[in-house]
């Protein structure tokens, strides 16, 4: 019963993250999460089976971080939207003064020139000072992140890395942070390129996340069918004494 | 006291053991590389000789009871799920990842790796995964794996060791498949024959409980009736 049981806590943690995913399919630069199942420890069996026959104890989930699966780019003709392209991400300054990376290019200009993201409205690291009264459409962005306004340069966005993706800790703002097990934000590789005028789109895919979610209710539906049908047998063996 | 009491008992003891055997195959029916188990059930103590205790001649044999004698896991390779992520891997056809853990290497097909802090391919529990030259595998620059740099290793002797992992000696002279990216193995629990398992074996237990509850009533009968002597 209690292998059962396993299976059925396992499926509702994916149900969970599904739920989550689900909910961010349209978040820009939003990466979905990887959930992988794995079986639990083999025991000898208890009397009823001969020495040898091993029996499981059911399976556990463990999220394994975010997909590095590449988003689909989607054209919004924004001059200060950016796209990333292959691995890494935009370096911006928390309020308190961390690093956090983020691969939402949705940006745009605070009240004195800073270039700041949309949600949360976090500076770039290092910040980003465009000249006053520059206009957002006389601002051109370059693939390696070069930033010129009418012509003059005034910056370069900072793409970094890290070595284990998966392992970054998500915050809230579609932000993310290094963790140990993430290793420490490096410059991004040279195939690592930003494009203007694009954006990033959720890798959440509405029809594999429909499917998966499906499938999980019903690997849930058989573990509690499990249960009931130990359950019947415990009340069988009741009935042995009238 | 009645040997038949005791023999449907350990049937019903050896159907337990089923259930529960089948239970861990339906919780794992989501498990990527995952591979079912089927048990069989013997008489133990195979044959009991009986003899008509006044002639001596022989009546024939009886046996005394179930157990499972035998699990047998089905190794067979299952259908590959496209997945696309760059770190799922696969292995298309036979052969086993290896993984260097603290008991030793050990051996799976649940090809859901990641990365660690240094750059190299980790299985969930953060174990570094093994390349054809026995050294850990490390990740390109741009984050993905070379699937040619994988080792793959046939295996005989395999045994189940939890965390998607077995135990096995090393067959290297055997073909094996090759990997693939971006996919991984499903499972090997077929749902509909497993809950019809579960059904029979839930018969067969039933069945065990109604031969306890008859010679259970034979007994009463036997001590109460017989016993009853008209006066």
């Amino acid at each position: 019963m209690y292998t059962a049981a396993a299976g059925m806590a396992a499926q509702q943690r994916r149900l969970d993250s599904l739920g989550n995913d689900l909910a961010n399919v349209s978040t820009t630069g939003y990466k979905h999460v990887r959930v992988a199942f794995r079986d639990l420890v083999y025991t000898q069996a208890a009397r009823g089976g001969a020495d040898g026959v091993e029996l499981g104890s059911g399976a556990a989930v463990r999220t394994l971080g975010r997909t590095t699966q590449q988003g689909a780019i989607k054209q919004t003709g924004e001059p200060l939207d950016v796209a990333i392209t292959g691995e890494g991400f935009l370096a911006v300054r928390m309020p308190d003064g961390r690093q956090a990376l983020t691969r939402d290019g949705q940006l745009r200009l605070d009240a004195t020139g800073r270039l700041v993201t949309a949600t949360g409205g976090l500076l770039m690291d290092p910040s980003i000072t465009l000249p006053a009264g520059t206009q957002p459409d006389r601002i051109a962005i370059g693939a390696d992140g070069t930033i010129t306004a009418d012509g003059r340069a005034a910056g370069r966005l900072r793409l970094v890395t890290v070595t284990a993706p998966g392992a970054l800790d998500g915050g809230a703002d579609n932000v993310f942070f290094a963790t140990r097990g993430s290793g420490a934000p490096t410059a991004a590789p040279a195939t690592t390129s930003v494009q203007q005028g694009a954006l990033e789109s959720s890798t959440v895919d509405i029809g594999s996340a429909m499917t998966d979610m499906i499938s999980t209710q019903r690997a849930f539906e058989l573990a509690s069918k499990a249960i009931q049908m130990q359950d019947q047998m415990l009340e069988v063996a009741n009935g042995v004494k009238r | 006291m009645e040997r038949g009491l005791y023999i449907a008992a350990s049937g019903m003891l050896a159907e337990q053991v089923r259930q529960d055997q089948l239970a861990n195959d339906l919780a794992n029916a989501s498990t990527p590389g995952y591979k079912s188990d089927r048990v069989s059930q013997h008489s133990f103590a195979r044959e009991l000789d009986l003899v008509n205790r006044r002639s001596g001649a022989a009546v024939g044999t009886l046996g005394a009871g179930a157990i499972i004698a035998e699990k047998r896991t089905d190794l067979t390779p299952q259908t590959l799920k496209e997945t696309g992520e760059p770190l799922d891997l696969a292995v298309a056809g036979e052969g086993y990842f290896q993984v260097q853990t603290a008991q030793g290497v050990r051996y799976t097909r649940d090809g859901s790796f990641t990365a660690d802090a240094q750059g190299r391919l980790v299985d969930q529990a953060g174990d570094p995964v093994l390349g054809a030259d026995g050294r850990p595998v490390r990740l390109n620059a741009d984050g993905t794996v070379d699937p040619a740099r994988v080792g793959v290793v046939a295996l005989t002797n395999v045994a189940k060791a939890g965390d998607g992992r077995y135990t096995g000696t090393p067959d290297r002279g055997a073909e094996t498949g090759t990997v693939r990216t971006g996919a991984i193995e499903t499972s090997g629990v077929d749902a509909s024959r497993t809950m019809i398992e579960m059904i029979g074996s839930l018969r067969a237990f039933e069945a065990g409980q109604r031969a306890i509850t008859t010679i259970d009533e034979t007994l009463r009968l036997a001590s109460g009736q017989v016993g009853n002597l008209p006066g």
